[in-house]
C-alpha cells in the first residue's frame, strides 16, 4: 500500500515542481531544488566510488565498537537507481560477509548477503528503508539517500553558521515514515546537508545527523566523517571514509552473487 | 519526676494544651511536604549488592519495568477486528507520557524472521498492518508460535490470547499510565476481555489505594474508638481528650517523619493505623481509674492526682514495652521497617507523654459540671461486673484444667509455628476478586507467564560468549529450567541463533547452536544488520558478548515458586558444571522481592526474639521478681505462638505485613499483664489476702482491662473488609491481639498466682518507691 502511493506521489510532486519552477524562475532556488541538488551531490557524486569504511558504534553505556567495510557504489542513473557492495574486514569472526543492496527508489530495495561459514548466499529483505543499516545508527535511506519528492519541503529561513550560509529546510514525508519532520541544514557554498534533524510525531528530537569532516576529492567536495546521534536511544554512530576513489570504473557484473561470494582483488585489497 | 509532670499539668493545664497544640500544627504544617514511595525495591538499601547487580542487567540489556496488557478472547483473537483492535491500542498507548514507544512489543511493533515462499529471509515487523481477511490473521498467529521469542509472549498456543507489553521509563508512573490504558482500552476495546498486569501495576496501583484505603480506614477506626469509648464512659467532652491524644501523636510522628525528608513507604503508612489504638490504651486506663474515682471523692483535683499515682509506672512500663517492640524493628536490615519501627516509637513516646501531661490538664479545664454525673457504678452496667466475677470465679475454681489447657493451646501453636512458610507476591496484596489478581490468574493461565527474572550468564573475556560450548550449556539449561512447572518459557540468545539457522538453511531441523564460532558469529552478525532492530538482540546478549540474558517467564510471582526455580538453576549448575569462566546472577523484580524477604524474615526473627529478651529482663527489674517477671510474658508468649502458629495451621503466607506485626504483638501483649500484675501487687501488699486482692483487682483494673479489649478489637473490625489484604491482615491481628492476650491474662493469672503461694507477691521491693 506504501509503495503503490509513490509512483502517483511522484507524479503529483513532478507537476507541483514544474509549476514551481515556471513561477518562481531562476531567481530563487525552491527549497525542493535546493534538496535534490544537496541530494545529488552527496549520493551521486561521479558514475561511481570506491571507499574504506570504519563505522564507531557508541551505545548509551559509552561503550563503542568497531566494524570496518570496503564501500563500492555504481550509479545506474543520476538521482535513480544505484547499486552498493559492502564487503566487511573486521571484527574477525564476520570477515569476508558481504552485502549488496540494488536500491530502487520507487520500490523495494533488493538486498543479498554472503555467510562466510556457510558459503551461502541469501537474498534478504527488510521491513522498509527507514530500518537500521548494518546495526547502526544510520538507516538504509541515510546510507543511499532519500529520494526528495518524498517529502514536502518548506525554506524555513537562511542562517549563519560560523560565518557560512545555509538555508534550513523543513521536509514533511507525504506519507507515514519513520519520522514526522526533518530540518536540514544545506550549506549554501558546497550545496551539501550538513545536519539534519529528525523529530518524531511527538516533536521530540530524536535523530541528529553531522557532516563532521568535509574535504575535496577529485575535485568532488566529500564528507569524509559522518555521524548519527539517536537522542531518544542515547546511541550514536561515526563513520569515516578513507582512501576515497571516484570513477574507478566498478563493472556492473560486479553486483552478482557469483562476485557477492568471491570479490575481486583488486576491489576489496585494505 | 511523676509528681512534677503531675503538677506541671494540674496547676498550668492552659499552657499545657496551648503548648501541645502548638506543637502540633508545627508538625501538621509539614504534611504538605510528604513524598510517596510504594517500591518494594526500596525494602533493600540503595547499594544492596542484589540491586545494583539488578540495574546493572537492566541498563545493559536495555530493558525496562513493563506494564503488560493482556488481551483475551475465548472464541478465538487472532481475527482481524481483534487485532486492529490491538494495534489502535498499541498505537495510543506508545503515546503515553513515560512510555518507551521504541520498546514496546506488540504485534505491530516487534519484528519477525522469516523465509518467504520465494525463498527470500525477510525480517519484518511481525503486523504492519492489521491483516483484512481471517487468513491474514491466522498467518500471524502462526507466525508468532514459529518464532521461539514471541511464543508465549504475544501469543497463547490456543489462540485466545495475546499482550501488549509497555515499557516504562520508571515503575512510580506504572498506576498512571494504566489507568491511561484503561480509558484507551474503554474506548478502542470490544468483545475481548482486558487485563492489566505485571509487578510495577500491582505496587504502583497499591500505593494509590493505599492512601484511598487509609483515608478511610484509620478516621473509621478512630470513629468506631470514639463511639465505643462514648459507651462506656458516656461524656464526649471526657471521650475527646483520649481521641485528641490519639491524633497529636498521630500528627507528632508523621510529622516529624515528613519533615525529615522521609518517604511514607507502604509501612509507614500504617503508622497511624498502629498509633490510633496504642495511643488509646493509656488513656483509657486513666479515664477508667478516673471514672470509677471520681464519685468517691468528687473533687477533680484529688482524684486526677490519685490516678496518676496509681497508673504511672504501669503506664511508663507499658509504654516502654511497647516503644522496645517497635524500636527493635531499627535493627533490621531493611530500609523501611526501621523507618516504621522508630516513628512507631516515637509515636508511642509522645502519646505516652500527653496521657500524663496533656490527659490531666485536658481534665482539669472540662467544666465541673459535666462530670456531675461522671462515674459511678452504672458504667457498663451489671454486666460488666458480672463478667468480671464471672472469669475470677472461674479463673481460681478451675484453675488447674485452666493451666493445663494453657499448656496444651501453646503446644500446639507452636506446632502450627514450625509449619510457617514464608511467601510473598505484590499482587497477592490485593483481594482474590480485584482486577488485578483476575488479570493475574487470566493471563497466567494462557500466556506463559508475566513474572519475568533474568538469569544472567558472564564470561571474563569479550566474545566469550560466542563459544559454542557455552552456547550449548546455555541452551541445555534454558531446557532444565522449562522442565519446571513455574517457567513458562526461557528466551534467550540461544534461541536467536537456532531461528536463524532454521531460517538460513530452510530446515526446522537445522535450528541448532552451530559447532563452530564463526558461525555463531555471523549469525548474531546477520541478524544485527540484517536490518530489524538490533537492540532486539541485545536485549539477549551485549554487543560485546560477554553476558548474555536469559528470560526466565513465570507464571506465580510468589517467592516461593521464584525461589524454587532459583534454586533449580542453581542445582543444575553445581551437579553440570559450567565451561570455565562461566558466572551466573539473577535480576528482575519477582527476584529482588525473593531477596528482600528472605532478608525480612531472618532480621524480624532476630529482632522479635532480641525484644522478647529485652522485655523480659524489663518485666523481672520491673517486678525485682524473676518469678513475677516471667509469669508477665506468658500472655505474650501464648499470643504470639496462637496468631503464628494459626497463621501456619491455616496456610497463609508469612508476607511482610504479618513479619512487621510480630512486633506489635509483643508491644502490646505484656500491657495487660502489667497492668494486672503490678496493680494485684500493689493490692495484695495492703490487704495481705490473695481472694480479697483478686476481688479488687476484677473491679476497675480488670474493668479497664476488658473496656480496652472491646474497644480496639471491635474498633478494627471494619478492617476485615477492607480492600487490602494487608490491611484486613492488621486489623485480625489488632482484634487476635487483644482478645488472646487480654482473656489469657484475665484468665490464667489468677490460676497461676493461686496455684503459687501468693506470698511471693508481697517480695522484692517493686517499682513502688
Amino acid at each position: 500500500m506504501k509503495r503503490s502511493g509513490n509512483a502517483l506521489a511522484l507524479i503529483v510532486a513532478s507537476a507541483a515542481l514544474l509549476a514551481g519552477v515556471s513561477l518562481v524562475g531562476a531567481a530563487e532556488k525552491s527549497a525542493e531544488e535546493i534538496m535534490k541538488e544537496a541530494h545529488l551531490n552527496l549520493y551521486y557524486a561521479a558514475t561511481d566510488g570506491r571507499a574504506q569504511v570504519d563505522m564507531e558504534l557508541t551505545d548509551k553505556r559509552g561503550k563503542t565498537r568497531k566494524r570496518s567495510f570496503i564501500m563500492l557504489r555504481l550509479d545506474v542513473e543520476d538521482g535513480g537507481a544505484q547499486k552498493y557492495f559492502t564487503y566487511f574486514t573486521a571484527p574477525g569472526d564476520v570477515r569476508r560477509t558481504s552485502f549488496m543492496v540494488w536500491k530502487n527508489p520507487d520500490a523495494d530495495d533488493s538486498r543479498w548477503i554472503y555467510i562466510p561459514a556457510l558459503d551461502l548466499v541469501r537474498r534478504i529483505s527488510a521491513k522498509d528503508k527507514g530500518s537500521s543499516f548494518v546495526g547502526s545508527d544510520f538507516t538504509y535511506e541515510d546510507v543511499s539517500g532519500r529520494h526528495w519528492t518524498d517529502d514536502n519541503h518548506k525554506l524555513l529561513r537562511n542562517e549563519t553558521v560560523e560565518g557560512r550560509d545555509f538555508y534550513v529546510i523543513e521536509s514533511v514525508p507525504k506519507q507515514k515514515d519513520s519520522f514526522a519532520k526533518k530540518i536540514t541544514w544545506v550549506s549554501v557554498d558546497r550545496i551539501l546537508p550538513e545536519r539534519e534533524e529528525y523529530y518524531d510525531k511527538k516533536g521530540e528530537l530524536v535523530r541528529v545527523f553531522k557532516a563532521e569532516k568535509i574535504e575535496e576529492i577529485d575535485g568532488i567536495q566529500t564528507v569524509t566523517v559522518r555521524s548519527m546521534e539517536n537522542k531518544k536511544k542515547k546511541s550514536s554512530t561515526t563513520v569515516s571514509f578513507s582512501k576515497v576513489e571516484y570513477d574507478v570504473g566498478v563493472g556492473d557484473d560486479l553486483f552478482t552473487e557469483r562476485y557477492l561470494k568471491a570479490p575481486p582483488k583488486k576491489y576489496i585489497a585494505e | 519526676m511523676k509528681h512534677t509532670l503531675v503538677g506541671i499539668s494540674i496547676n498550668h493545664p492552659k499552657l499545657v494544651v496551648l503548648v501541645s497544640v502548638l506543637i502540633t500544627l508545627f508538625f501538621g504544617w509539614q504534611m504538605p511536604k510528604i513524598h510517596i514511595d510504594t517500591d518494594p525495591e526500596n525494602m533493600l538499601l540503595e547499594n544492596e549488592e542484589v540491586r545494583l547487580f539488578h540495574h546493572g542487567v537492566m541498563e545493559a540489556f536495555g530493558i525496562h519495568d513493563w506494564i503488560v496488557l493482556g488481551v483475551v478472547r475465548d472464541e478465538g483473537l487472532f481475527n482481524p477486528v481483534s487485532l486492529a483492535r490491538i494495534a489502535e491500542i498499541t498505537r495510543r498507548g506508545s503515546e503515553i507520557d513515560g512510555v518507551i514507544d521504541y520498546d514496546i512489543l506488540a504485534p505491530t511493533e516487534v519484528d519477525d524472521i522469516f523465509t518467504t515462499d520465494e525463498g527470500i529471509l525477510r525480517v519484518e515487523t511481525l503486523m504492519e498492518e492489521p491483516p483484512e481477511t481471517q487468513e491474514g490473521a491466522d498467518r500471524v498467529l502462526r507466525q508468532i508460535l514459529a518464532n521461539p521469542i514471541l511464543r508465549g509472549k504475544l501469543a497463547s498456543d490456543d489462540g485466545t490470547t495475546s499482550a501488549i507489553f509497555f515499557p516504562i521509563e520508571n515503575k512510580e508512573i506504572a498506576h498512571r499510565v494504566s489507568l491511561e490504558l484503561g480509558r484507551i482500552v474503554d474506548e478502542v476495546g470490544g468483545d475481548e476481555t482486558y487485563h492489566l498486569a505485571g509487578i510495577p501495576v500491582a505496587e504502583s496501583t497499591f500505593g494509590a489505594e493505599m492512601f484511598k484505603q487509609m483515608a478511610i480506614s484509620a478516621p473509621m477506626a478512630f470513629l468506631l474508638i470514639f463511639l465505643l469509648m462514648l459507651f462506656f464512659f458516656r461524656k464526649a467532652l471526657v471521650v475527646l481528650g483520649p481521641m485528641i491524644v490519639a491524633m497529636m501523636s498521630v500528627i507528632w510522628s508523621m510529622g516529624l517523619l515528613i519533615g525529615l525528608g522521609f518517604t511514607v513507604h507502604i509501612m509507614s503508612s500504617m503508622i497511624p493505623i498502629f498509633l490510633i489504638p496504642i495511643a488509646v490504651l493509656n488513656s483509657i486506663h486513666v479515664l477508667s481509674e478516673f471514672h470509677d474515682r471520681y464519685h468517691q471523692t468528687r473533687d477533680m483535683r484529688r482524684t486526677v492526682v490519685d490516678t496518676m499515682d496509681e497508673l504511672f509506672v504501669p503506664m511508663a512500663f507499658t509504654s516502654i514495652t511497647t516503644v522496645v517492640g517497635f524500636a527493635s524493628l531499627m535493627f533490621t536490615p531493611i530500609p523501611p521497617v526501621q523507618v516504621f519501627g522508630a516513628f512507631v516509637a516515637f509515636g508511642i513516646f509522645v502519646a505516652w507523654l500527653l496521657s500524663i501531661l496533656f490527659v490531666p490538664a485536658y481534665v482539669m479545664l472540662i467544666p465541673k459540671k459535666t462530670f456531675e454525673t461522671f462515674g459511678g457504678a452504672e458504667d457498663g452496667g451489671s454486666m460488666m461486673n458480672a463478667t468480671m466475677r464471672f472469669i475470677r470465679t472461674t479463673s481460681l475454681r478451675h484453675r488447674v484444667p485452666i493451666v493445663a489447657g494453657g499448656v496444651l493451646v501453646l503446644a500446639l501453636s507452636v506446632w502450627g509455628l514450625t509449619r510457617i512458610v514464608v511467601s510473598d507476591n505484590p499482587v497477592n496484596w490485593f483481594k482474590a476478586d480485584h482486577p488485578l489478581r483476575i488479570a493475574d490468574r487470566e493471563m497466567n493461565k494462557h500466556l506463559a507467564g508475566t513474572y519475568i527474572a533474568y538469569l544472567v550468564l558472564s564470561v571474563p573475556e569479550e566474545g566469550g560468549l560466542k563459544d559454542p560450548a557455552v552456547m550449548k550449556y546455555a541452551e541445555a539449561l534454558q531446557e532444565h529450567l522449562l522442565e519446571h512447572p513455574n517457567v513458562g518459557a526461557t528466551t534467550g540468545v540461544t534461541d536467536v541463533i537456532k531461528k536463524m539457522g532454521e531460517e538460513l538453511k530452510g530446515d526446522p531441523a537445522q535450528g541448532v547452536i552451530p559447532d563452530s564460532r564463526d558461525e555463531i558469529a555471523q549469525y548474531l552478525f546477520l541478524y544485527e544488520i540484517s536490518g530489524g532492530d538490533p537492540a532486539d538482540l541485545f536485549k539477549f546478549i551485549t554487543p560485546e558478548a560477554d553476558r548474555m540474558n536469559i528470560w526466565v517467564q513465570m507464571k506465580e510471582g510468589e517467592n516461593r515458586a521464584v525461589s524454587s526455580v532459583v534454586e533449580s538453576a542453581r542445582k543444575y549448575m553445581e551437579e553440570n558444571p559450567p565451561p570455565a569462566g562461566v558466572t551466573a546472577g539473577w535480576a528482575g523484580l519477582p527476584y529482588i522481592n525473593v531477596v528482600w524477604q528472605e532478608k525480612m524474615v531472618k532480621g524480624m526473627s532476630k529482632a522479635l526474639i532480641g525484644s522478647f529478651v529485652v522485655v523480659l529482663l524489663m518485666m523481672i527489674g520491673l517486678f525485682r521478681s524473676v518469678r513475677l517477671g516471667l509469669i508477665s510474658m506468658i500472655p505474650l508468649t501464648v499470643t504470639i505462638a496462637m496468631v503464628y502458629g494459626a497463621i501456619g495451621f491455616g496456610g497463609k503466607p508469612y508476607d511482610m505485613p504479618i513479619a512487621i506485626l510480630s512486633s506489635l504483638t509483643l508491644g502490646l501483649s505484656i500491657d495487660f499483664a502489667i497492668h494486672f500484675l503490678q496493680r494485684t501487687r500493689e493490692i495484695y501488699r495492703e490487704t495481705g489476702d490473695f481472694p480479697l486482692a483478686m476481688e479488687r483487682l476484677f473491679q476497675t483494673p480488670a474493668r479497664a482491662i476488658t473496656r480496652n479489649i472491646l474497644v480496639i478489637a471491635v474498633g478494627f473490625v471494619p478492617m476485615f473488609f477492607a480492600n487490602l489484604v494487608p490491611y484486613i491482615t492488621v486489623g485480625a491481628f489488632f482484634f487476635a491481639i487483644m482478645v488472646i492476650s487480654g482473656f489469657t491474662t484475665l484468665f490464667t493469672f489468677p490460676a497461676i498466682l493461686s496455684l503459687m503461694n501468693p506470698a511471693f507477691l508481697a517480695g522484692g521491693k517493686g517499682a513502688r518507691q
